[in-house]
Formats: C-alpha cells, sequence, structure tokens
C-alpha cells in the first residue's frame, strides 16, 4: 500500500504541475484571438495558421486539464443524494465509479484516438485551409489529455481505497482555505466596503462550508 | 429477455442515465460510461458493428476541439473573473445608489439596474451577487429595507447575468441547437429587458402596497451634493437630454436609413456616450462646474462598463467580431481596464486563469460525457422515442411547450444549467424543431427557464453566494450605532419566491407574444434550421454499419457489411462540423 501510496502522490504532483502549466494558455489564447480579431479589421491581415492555433490552444487546455481537475474534484457531480450519506458510502461510491465509469472510459477513448495521431503523423496530415497548421500536435493531445485522466483516475483510486483501509485521510474531506467565493468577498472588502461587514464573511465561513453545494459551477 | 431489452433498449438506457447520475460521481464520466457500457451491450447483442466505437475521437475532435464556440466559454469566463475583481461593480453600485437612494425603493431600483448592466459586460452570476450582497445588502438594511425584498431583489439581479448577452447558457445553447451565437444573442435582448423591467415593476409594486418595505434614504446620507445643497439630479437630466439629442441627430443624418436597427442602435449609442464623456472631461479639466458632481461622476462611472458592452456585444451586433473573438477582446478590455485601476496583480491573473481552466475543463468534459452518451444512445433510435413520446403529446406545440417547460423547471431545482443544457437541450431540440418551433425562440425560453436554477431555494446558486456575504449574527452598525438583527436563510429563501413567480410570467410572456424574440429575416426563413436534424440522421445512419433501422426488428440475420470505417468518419466529421 505505501509503495501505491508513493505512485499516487507521484502522479499528483504530476497532473499538478502539468495543469498549472496548461492554465497559462488561457492567457495566450486571449492574447492571441483578440489580435487576430483587431488585426483583421484594422489592417486586414489575417492567418489561418493564427486562427487555427487558437482551437488547438483550447483543447490543449481542456484535455491537458482533465487530470488536474480531477485530482482537485472539481468535476461537476449531482450530489442531491451523495451529499448526505458517510464519508466511507461516498467512497465506495468513487471506489465504484471509477473502476466502473471513469477508468474504462478514459482508457477506451485512449486506445481508440492512438490510432488516429499515428496516421496523422505517418500521412502528415495538414489542415484543409491555405497556411493551416501541421495537424499531429492536436492529434496527440487527445491521447495525452486521456492519459493524464486514466493516470489520475488511478491514484484517486488508490486514495479512496487507502481510506477505506484505514491508511489515508479522506481524499473527499472538504480542503480548507478559502474558496473563490470568498476570496472576492475579501477582495471587494477590502477597497470598498463599509466595516460593520467586515467580518461577515468570515463568521458565515464556517456556517456556509456545510451547506456547500459543487464548486465553481454557475459562473 | 434479451427480445424485451433490444426492443426497449433507448427506455433502458435513458432509465440508467438517471440512476448513474443520481449516484454523484462526476456527471461527465457517468454520462460517457452509460454510453459506453450500453454501446458494449449492443455490441454484444448484434444491434452494432464491432467497430461501433471508432467514430468516438472523430466526434470529440471535429465537434468538441475545433469548435469555435465553445472557445467563447473560457473567453467570457475569464473576462468575468478579471471584472468582478476591478472594482466596476462596487462603482457602479455605490454611484447608482446615489442617485436613486432619494425616492422610495431606491436602492432595490439601483440593484436591478446595476445587475442588468453588469449581466450585459459578463455573465458570471457569483459577481454581482457577492459585490450586491456586500455593498448594497447593508445599506439597505441600515435604512430599514425589509429583508426579504432586499434579499431577493439582489440573488434575482444577479441571475440577469445568464439571460441577458453575453452569457454562457446562450453560448452553449446555441451550440446545443446548432444555432449561431450571434442570432442568440440577439433573440435574448428584449426578453432580458423586459424581465429587468418586470423585476423593477415588481419593487414599484411593493413602495406602492408596503412602503415601509423599501424607505428613501434620508438627506444626511447623500454623498453627492452640490456646495449649495442642490441634488444635481437638474444637470444630468439636461446631460442625458443632450447625449440623447446628439445621438438622434447623428442616426437621422449621416446613417442610411436602411441600416439594420441594431447596427444603428449601436452607432447611436456610441455617438450619445461620447457626447457626454466629452462634456464630462472638458467640465473635470477645465472646472467650470458647467455639470454638477453627481452628473459627473455618474458619467465616469458609466464610460467603463459601457465600453466593454459596445466592445463585446457592439462588435458583434456590427458583425465586426465573432462571438468567440467579442469574447475575447472583452478579457483583454477587461485585463486592460483592470490594470488601469491599479486592480491587476500577478496572484489576480493567476487564479483568474487557474478557475477559466477548471471551469471550462468541467464544462467541455461534460459535453465530451454526453457525446459518448449521444452515440449510443441515437444508435438505438433514442431520439426517435423521446421524439416519439413528445409528439404524441396532447396540443401540439403547446402541448410540448407546457411538458418541456415543467420539466425543465423540476429539473432545475436539482440540476444546474450545464448539465440541463448537455442532456435535455438535446434531446428537445430536434423535437421542437419537428413541430415547427423556432430553435432561437426555442433557446431563449429555455434559458429564462433554466435561469430560475439560480434561485430555487435551497440550491439555487445565487441565494447560497448570498448567504456567504450576508450578515449571519448581529451587528453594530457603525454609522448608525444601531444593533443590526442579521438576514435569516429563510428570509432569502422567501424573499427569492417572487422572483421565482416573476420568472414563470416571463416564461408565459415569451409564449404568448413570441415575436419577443427578436429575429432576423433571414434566420427565420429556417436555413439552418435542417442542421441538428441532419446530424441526427448523420449520426444513426452511422450506426446502421451494424444495426438494423428500428431497435424492434429482430436482429437475427447478419448485419449488412459495414460501410469503410474513413467513410463514416468522415461523414460524422461533416456533420460535427455544422
Amino acid at each position: 500500500m505505501q509503495g501505491l501510496l508513493k505512485l499516487s502522490r507521484g502522479i499528483d504532483a504530476l497532473n499538478m504541475g502539468v495543469g498549472k502549466a496548461a492554465t497559462w494558455l488561457i492567457l495566450v489564447v486571449v492574447v492571441i484571438s483578440a489580435g487576430n480579431a483587431v488585426m483583421r479589421y484594422t489592417i486586414d491581415w489575417s492567418s489561418n495558421g493564427l486562427l487555427e492555433i487558437q482551437w488547438y490552444l483550447f483543447s490543449a487546455v481542456f484535455l491537458i486539464c482533465a487530470g488536474y481537475v480531477l485530482l482537485k474534484n472539481e468535476h461537476i457531480r449531482i450530489d442531491v443524494i451523495v451529499g448526505h450519506l458517510s464519508p466511507r458510502t461516498q467512497n465506495w461510491i468513487d471506489v465504484f465509479g471509477l473502476v466502473v465509469f471513469l477508468l474504462p472510459m478514459t482508457l477506451l477513448i485512449l486506445y481508440l484516438s492512438w490510432p488516429v495521431f499515428m496516421n496523422a503523423w505517418t500521412t502528415s496530415e495538414g489542415s484543409p485551409n491555405p497556411g493551416g497548421l501541421i495537424r499531429w500536435p492536436v492529434r496527440l493531445l487527445m491521447p495525452v489529455g486521456f492519459l493524464l485522466l486514466a493516470l489520475q483516475g488511478f491514484s484517486e483510486l488508490i486514495k479512496r481505497i487507502a481510506f477505506l483501509a484505514g491508511k489515508a485521510p479522506n481524499p473527499l474531506a472538504k480542503t480548507t482555505g478559502p474558496t473563490a467565493e470568498q476570496e472576492l468577498a475579501q477582495v471587494i472588502k477590502q477597497h470598498q466596503v463599509a466595516p460593520e461587514v467586515a467580518d461577515i464573511v468570515e463568521m458565515n465561513r464556517d456556517m456556509v462550508e456545510d451547506k456547500k453545494p459543487h464548486e465553481g459551477s454557475g459562473k | 429477455m434479451t427480445e424485451f431489452i433490444i426492443a426497449n433498449m433507448a427506455p433502458i438506457i435513458f432509465g440508467s442515465l438517471v440512476v448513474f447520475l443520481l449516484l454523484g460521481f462526476p456527471v461527465a464520466f457517468s454520462l460517457g460510461a452509460n454510453g459506453i457500457i450500453f454501446g458494449w451491450l449492443g455490441i454484444e447483442l448484434g444491434l452494432f458493428h464491432p467497430a461501433f466505437f471508432q467514430a468516438l475521437p472523430e466526434r470529440i475532435f471535429g465537434g468538441i476541439m475545433s469548435n469555435d464556440t465553445l472557445m467563447a466559454i473560457p473567453f467570457f469566463t475569464f473576462m468575468g473573473l478579471i471584472l468582478e475583481r476591478s472594482g466596476m461593480a462596487e462603482d457602479l453600485l455605490d454611484t447608482i445608489g446615489q442617485l436613486f437612494g432619494p425616492i422610495r425603493g431606491g436602492i432595490a431600483y439601483a440593484v436591478v439596474l446595476v445587475g442588468a448592466m453588469l449581466a450585459a459586460t459578463t455573465g458570471v452570476v457569483a459577481a454581482s451577487v457577492i459585490s450586491m450582497g456586500l455593498i448594497s445588502l447593508p445599506i439597505m438594511l441600515r435604512y430599514g429595507y425589509d429583508r426579504r425584498l432586499a434579499s431577493g431583489v439582489i440573488a434575482a439581479s444577479g441571475t440577469l447575468a445568464q439571460i441577458i448577452p453575453p452569457s454562457l447558457v446562450l453560448i452553449i445553447m446555441a451550440d446545443q441547437l446548432g444555432k449561431s451565437v450571434g442570432d442568440m444573442y440577439k433573440g435574448a435582448f428584449v426578453p432580458g429587458f423586459v424581465l429587468t423591467g418586470l423585476y423593477l415593476l415588481y419593487v414599484i409594486a411593493v413602495t406602492l402596497v408596503r412602503p415601509n418595505w423599501a424607505p428613501a434614504l434620508p438627506v444626511e446620507a447623500r454623498v453627492f451634493r452640490e456646495p449649495n445643497g442642490k441634488s444635481g439630479n437638474v444637470s444630468l437630466l439636461v446631460l442625458a437630454v443632450v447625449s440623447v439629442a446628439a445621438a438622434v441627430t447623428f442616426g437621422k443624418l449621416a446613417l442610411a436609413p436602411d441600416r439594420a436597427l441594431d447596427e444603428t442602435i449601436v452607432i447611436t449609442s456610441l455617438v450619445g456616450v461620447a457626447v457626454a464623456f466629452t462634456l464630462a472631461v472638458i467640465n473635470k479639466l477645465l472646472n467650470i462646474h458647467l455639470l454638477s458632481r453627481i452628473a459627473e461622476r455618474v458619467t465616469f462611472v458609466l464610460i467603463p462598463p459601457l465600453g466593454l458592452i459596445f466592445l463585446v456585444l457592439g462588435t458583434i451586433f456590427l458583425g465586426v467580431a465573432t462571438p468567440t473573438e467579442g469574447g475575447a477582446m472583452g478579457a483583454t478590455g477587461a485585463l486592460l481596464m483592470a490594470l488601469a485601476r491599479r486592480r491587476l496583480t500577478w496572484s489576480l491573473t493567476r487564479q483568474a486563469m487557474d478557475s477559466t481552466a477548471k471551469l471550462t475543463t468541467f464544462v467541455v468534459f461534460i459535453l465530451v460525457g454526453a457525446r459518448v452518451f449521444s452515440l449510443t444512445f441515437y444508435g438505438v433510435d433514442g431520439h426517435k422515442w423521446v421524439e416519439h413520446l413528445l409528439t404524441d403529446l396532447p396540443g401540439g406545440q403547446v402541448g410540448f411547450l407546457v411538458v418541456v417547460n415543467i420539466l425543465v423547471f423540476v429539473l432545475a431545482f436539482f440540476l444546474d444549467f450545464f448539465e440541463l443544457s448537455f442532456i435535455v437541450v438535446p434531446l428537445l431540440g430536434p423535437v421542437a424543431d419537428k413541430l415547427g418551433i423556432d430553435l432561437i425562440w426555442f433557446g431563449v425560453l429555455l434559458a429564462v427557464n433554466m435561469q430560475t436554477s439560480f434561485m430555487h431555494p435551497p440550491f439555487g446558486f445565487a441565494l447560497f453566494y448570498l448567504r456567504s456575504v450576508a450578515p449571519s449574527t448581529r451587528y453594530k452598525d457603525v454609522h448608525s450605532g444601531k444593533v443590526t438583527e442579521p438576514v435569516t436563510t429563510g428570509q432569502i429563501y422567501w424573499g427569492a419566491i417572487p422572483f421565482v413567480l416573476i420568472q414563470i410570467i416571463m416564461i408565459g410572456l415569451v409564449i404568448a407574444f413570441p415575436q419577443l424574440v427578436g429575429h432576423d429575416k433571414d434566420a427565420a426563413a429556417g436555413g439552418p434550421d435542417i442542421d441538428i436534424m441532419q446530424m441526427i440522421q448523420e449520426d444513426a445512419q452511422k450506426s446502421e454499419g451494424g444495426a438494423p433501422a428500428a431497435p424492434d426488428s429482430t436482429p437475427a440475420q447478419p448485419a449488412p457489411p459495414p460501410a469503410s470505417d474513413d467513410a463514416i468518419t468522415r461523414a460524422l466529421k461533416d456533420a460535427d462540423k455544422k
């Protein structure tokens, strides 16, 4: 078990690093896309390569971050029922879900997407648009993304089983530290808000933690 | 047994989907696994060709990765996250609150109007609700607003971000219904404003029936007054009239009368705003006191949001930018604005990128799961099953609309709009199309309905965000020195209910007056409407390689030889591109 947990920590570190790095692409693609629009209408210049790099980068973000988001447990769940179950039951459901849902799906897509990449690589598949980009890098993103996701699924499985065996803390326990909303409230407060509400956010924190719906959605 | 399964494959798949989703495992994988498990079963039962799953990579590649529309999701999210910390919302609330404060219900009007304006710049519900909860709620409590009214109006105004363009719901709806985002935006514009109007009407009604629920601010609470004690509103009114007059004159003189209405509106408003801004700048620089303080302040505070609205919606409506590019320009504009206000830090940018990447990933992965699911579901003619269920309803179009709206309204208690739009909408769209319902109109209608998912007690996100910033214990108000009672969770829930009812009224209005949903004439001709049908037909065709056309015919005889995989892939790719 210790060996497996070590492996799990390794995978976590990998997805953490790769995922964090990939988030920078958001800034890059924003700038490229805005630049493309401005260039086209100011000096009437456009390039298919620069247009295609947008969706290459967009694909890179969500495929490479898939494992990272799983690590952070931020893929949306419908927790109307699960929210009320015990931590052990929640972990058992996740073990079932990882083995029966996530791993088969990711491994199947990984297996099927590899030949597609190989085909693009050997035939030097290019864009149908003049000046477009070569296709193999973006074709490669799919197997890479699903490999990272499958690895993370495996790591999550190890953590769930270790918890159920009493050898690790609950991986589904709410992470401490402020949520995105609390951070936002903090910032607004610092700049603007009347002093009488200064500590309300702080006071509410524990109370809200219990009722929190899945984080991140609704934005 | 086997025959029973084969004959009822679609209902079985759908039933297990519900069970899978309720298990509480991440939706993206439950959805996808459902498709894979039943696809495998279908292969075992001889319903599908063994090469059935080979279409998967292309479905993800063509339909999701190279999809320009979906790229707008990270752009608008990023823009919203930067903007929510740029201080723009707080300035607006302060100033507009001052402007309307002196009349009864004034702060409530300010909240609705600022909510609508923030909605037209970003589309992030959390940001609006948190800003208004922190800035306007304490003021409303201090001057004795009814707590239910105060919290309800804040939560509801925050959700306007869902219906007023540019909103993520409309982008996803456009993608799922096979329509252009620009048309969807144009369609949602008037309903968004009508809804804002209904919220304002509700506040007016409250001030008439229960004047003590929404008192006017006392004189000492007004900050922007002239040295001689006057409010300065006359000057603001004059400035407004001058700007509007300039805009109208420009529209009449300089623009061809046959220009499209939306373009005319965009250009003339730009002129009007420019005039007001120039006057305010001259006034400030030369210090000539031509304008009152409030007039100057209002002008300066309105410029950033109006500038962003022009950058995003203006360019889209003028046809200068695609909605995706509009999102990117808006995000760049927000970055520059935050930089100019010295609010942009590295840590803020990193947080915004991190949150954007996470949101994009989980949203897009629900779609990945949905496309894996639909391959199997359409493969067993599930869409025909759904169609039969829904077209056989009594009352034709109206019956369908009533049932669908009730269904979505109820589901919105448990699901958020991402889940609804990726799972439910693709099933409903084709049926609506077949019944002759315009898909833009249908999409806007569903968006209004789904907006309630943010307000439904007890799971609505807007209520949850508000709860996190509303006082939950007694506190001493430093301005008045009075001990103020907390806002209870019950008050927040009760406050939301009138707005859920307004939402239902709005759904009724959109059904009763379809012309509310704006339309281009060429789009009304129904040209691209066939896209989604074609897509589904081709989806179904590709499974014909192994599946008999109808699931109830016995699949005893060996399946006809499948078309070559390449042809399948190409057909799918074409279908996906549309």
